[in-house]
């Protein structure tokens, strides 16, 4: 079991990065608190994971079929390729990385399927646009809707707060349900886990990259685009959960992150045009190509690793963990969980 | 923000709206005192204006403190307190010139246009109280700002013939002297002042739309 660490990593690192879209603005502005931003954040990746998480798994799982090992190094490719292009400074995302990993393990075994691809990519292209309609359609249909309804100064403080508040736990809701694919997914087409436990796992590593270590990356986000209005970030953040929402009813995990800069672009049209920078498009379309290229690469280089080390490990290191009985601990007390999260939501009736 | 915050719906930003209410009704009976004492010459209404200030300052202090005590989102706070400090920046020019009039009579030839120049004040902090409570109800401010910049324009056309007659005024000293150019100054400095508390209720309107 020890082999599903590398997409706890992932997933810690996901939640370390991408909680920051969520609750950004609303921290660094002081307008939350960054304790309650946090564990709401925590708390609504956790449902969306466990509700509406195991959608997104099976997409993963048909573009390769994998066996544990290669899962483990996909995992940690991915993640390994998030932290190196975040620290160049390079647009990152989870869910390229993953679906790169896949595909340069699959190749290596020759169980890549690429006829699956297309659709993973139409949907990459299509988010920012999808977030740049909503983001629009939203403030549009928000502020006509505001204007005629809610105009005294004290209503509209009290709705911007309480729709920032909304949306975030939305939007925690929405990346949960739509990125605890990339975390844990890959085990699923492993046979390695249910869909059901990856979905608790993944969520939990989510939830915990959040706790511990979102603060630095929050407030570089939210001190970015603090320019925002409390009515633009509100529609931004909700143009965002709503994209990521939407994707998950399609099956695809997507990037929050070009899903944001989408909704801010969308928002922005309201005002003028060139708030749309070239420079930005071309980014974004550079982490199409880029990130999946890095990331099957690295899973590539992991694979052809291991299986040189492999005589090593199947005699030292695979014997020692398995006589610790660590991993199992930790897997035994996951699938409590995992029960005990699912009979409350039975008894819930979700 | 906490939820306790959240839940309380709104008291404080209401706390904080009543109290800037209550400020700018004060200024507007300290231009009327002002407005009153110079018809009257009656020198002892002229020295309620400070006391009326230093009961401003500690309406300002009140509301500065629950603003950042957690009222209203922290992207409004510094335009909330923007506005209050430039009202409060009246208050302190209507002070100046109270304290003026005190020690300094004005001459009978400038008399009549300073109790015009006193009342169109007077006028303009009564339009000021309606275009923030339009502003409160989210209304648009276009008219009310209008007739202020009318107002200012007609103290600011009165002001060059108070420092033409002002010039022909002998003087007994260069203390008398300097006492009368402040006291017009300030007095016709006010309508500024109230102008740019106007302009912030724009502000303040735009930033919530």
């Amino acid at each position: 079991m020890w082999k599903i660490g590398s997409g706890i990593f992932l997933g810690w690192t996901l939640g370390a990065n991408d909680s920051a879209n969520i609750f950004g603005t609303g921290v660094t502005t002081g307008t939350i608190r960054y304790r309650t931003a946090i564990w709401l954040t925590a708390l609504f990746v956790m449902a969306g994971a466990v509700v509406e998480g195991p959608k997104c798994m099976q997409t993963l799982g048909e573009l390769s079929r994998l066996i544990p090992l290669e899962a483990f190094c996909v995992a940690l490719a991915a993640g390994v390729t998030m932290a190196v292009l975040t620290v160049l400074a390079l647009p990152a995302s989870a869910s390229q990385a993953i679906v790169g990993a896949i595909l340069g393990a699959g190749v290596l075994a020759g169980t890549a399927d690429f006829s699956r691809l297309y659709r993973i990519v139409a949907c990459w292209v299509f988010t920012p646009i999808c977030a740049l309609a909503l983001g629009y359609l939203l403030y549009r249909g928000l502020a006509w809707m505001l204007d005629r309804t809610v105009r005294r100064l004290t209503y509209r403080n009290f709705i911007y707060l309480g729709g920032i508040l909304v949306a975030g736990c939305y939007g925690a809701y929405s990346l949960g349900s739509n990125n605890v694919a990339n975390v844990t997914g890959v085990y699923v087409g492993a046979g390695l886990l249910s869909a059901r436990t990856a979905a608790v796992i993944g969520g939990l590593s989510i939830a915990l990259g959040a706790l511990t270590y979102s603060r630095r990356v929050m407030m570089t986000v939210g001190k970015g685009i603090v320019p925002l209005d409390p009515f633009s970030a509100l529609v931004v953040v909700l143009a965002q959960a709503m994209t990521l929402h939407l994707f998950t009813q399609v099956g695809v995990p997507v990037s929050s992150s070009q899903a944001v800069v989408g909704a801010v672009v969308g928002v922005g049209l309201m005002g003028d045009v060139r708030t749309i920078s070239v420079r930005m498009l071309l980014k974004i379309a550079m982490g199409w190509i880029g990130t999946p290229l890095s990331a099957g690469l690295m899973a590539v280089a992991l694979i052809l690793g291991v299986d040189a080390a492999a005589p090593l490990w199947g005699q030292h290191v695979g014997p020692l963990l398995e006589r610790l009985g660590i991993t199992e601990a930790i897997f035994v007390a996951v699938q409590f969980y995992g029960g005990w999260l699912r009979s409350v939501m039975d008894a819930l009736g979700w | 923000m906490s939820f306790g915050k959240f839940f309380s719906r709104g008291r404080k930003e209401q706390q904080v709206t009543e109290r800037m209410a209550d400020h700018i009704d004060l200024l507007c009976e300290a231009c009327a005192i002002f407005h009153q004492c110079l018809v009257s010459e009656d020198r002892r209404l002229a020295r309620k204006v400070p006391d009326m200030e230093r009961e401003a300052d500690v309406i300002r202090r009140e509301i500065v403190s629950t603003i950042y005590a957690g009222a209203f989102l922290p992207y409004l706070r510094p335009d909330l307190c923007r506005f209050v400090s430039l009202v409060d920046e009246v208050f302190d020019l209507l002070q100046e010139t109270a304290n003026i009039f005190v020690y300094r009579t004005v001459p009978e030839s400038l008399k009549g246009e300073c109790i015009r120049v006193a009342l169109l004040n007077l006028r303009m902090c009564e339009l000021l109280r309606i275009t923030y409570g339009a502003m409160l109800e989210g209304a648009d401010l276009k008219e009310k700002k209008l007739g202020l910049r009318i107002y200012e324009k007609k103290i600011d056309d009165i002001k060059y013939g108070l420092l033409r007659d002002m010039m022909e005024i002998e003087v007994d000293n260069f203390w008398q002297g300097r006492l009368l150019g402040e006291f017009i100054d300030n007095l016709t400095g006010i309508s500024d002042k109230i102008e740019d508390a106007s302009d912030h209720l724009d502000v303040l309107n735009v930033s919530m739309r």
